[in-house]
């Protein structure tokens, strides 16, 4: 019986140090693998765009029509000056887990880049690069560049950070935190979680536009 | 469990050392490309979305 107890207490022992060791990995992937998925996933949705925009005008159709949008499909890039001048990621359609983990993600259904109404990005704080990283420190006066194939638009943030709670939807309505009301703004609303690591609230940035330059005079970020 | 495996292996303790070492890295590389990059995208920690 002693015998067996032991050898029982051994294989349970070796079991769970095992597993010990798979979720150390899991950690490590997570961190570090998803910043490798994402950092070559940007690199084809960068090039994919760069192809789109020096050819034809296919895509312009699809951005005045937000249904044509597909899941997964970068449409734009951002930039954002004071996250340093390397900073720059391509803006695929949703907000899935799967679309994520490609890049920050256009919430469907609000509106597109330079357009009346509400243009909302939501990106992971970490993993997958961690691109929303210090969206926190974003202050008023700060500036976001949108490219599209039409031109870059510029939004300038007006205030501070805030935090929400996770199914505060109405941040995302086109006149922000006023659902049903018409929209005469153009408006865009970065958003990321807070704490990091978890789902326990969303911090979020607002901006207005002030400029669109058409892509003729299209300037770097 | 790894007394089992280890007398399972045929050889001497040289070839059953490399076939261990070969199982082990075939079991890291399945988690590392196969099983993680699943579970990330259904496991979710660090939530941007709203709704």
């Amino acid at each position: 019986m002693h015998v067996s107890v032991r050898l029982y207490l051994r294989i349970s022992g070796e079991i769970l140090m095992t597993l010990g060791v798979v979720v150390l990995g899991f950690m490590a992937y997570m961190y570090w693998g998803t910043a490798m998925r994402e950092g070559s996933a940007q690199q084809t949705l960068q090039s994919e765009l760069g192809h789109q925009w020096s050819g034809s005008g296919q895509s312009l159709a699809a951005l005045t029509s937000p249904d044509s949008l597909a899941l997964g499909k970068p449409f734009a890039l951002i930039r954002i000056p004071s996250f340093g001048s390397k900073w720059q990621f391509a803006v695929v359609q949703g907000t899935g887990l799967q679309q994520l983990a490609l890049g920050p993600g256009h919430v469907p259904g609000t509106a597109l880049p330079g357009g009346i109404g509400n243009f909302a990005v939501a990106g992971h704080r970490v993993t997958a690069g961690n691109p929303f990283w210090s969206l926190p420190s974003l202050r008023s006066g700060s500036l976001v560049y949108i490219e599209t194939v039409a031109g870059t638009y510029e939004y300038k943030v007006t205030g501070k950070p805030a935090w929400v709670s996770p199914d505060d939807t109405a941040v995302l309505a086109p006149v922000p935190d006023h659902p049903g009301r018409d929209p005469r703004r153009r408006m865009i609303t970065l958003i990321t979680c807070d704490p990091p690591w978890t789902g326990t609230s969303r911090v979020i940035v607002t901006g207005v536009l002030v400029r669109a330059l058409p892509r003729a005079q299209g300037i770097e970020g | 469990m790894y007394g089992w495996i280890w007398r399972r292996l045929p050889g001497g303790s040289g070839t059953r050392a490399l076939q261990l070492a070969v199982i082990l890295i075939a079991a890291s590389l399945l988690l590392w490309y196969v099983v993680y990059p699943w579970a990330s995208l259904h496991l979710s920690f660090d939530q941007a979305g709203l709704g």
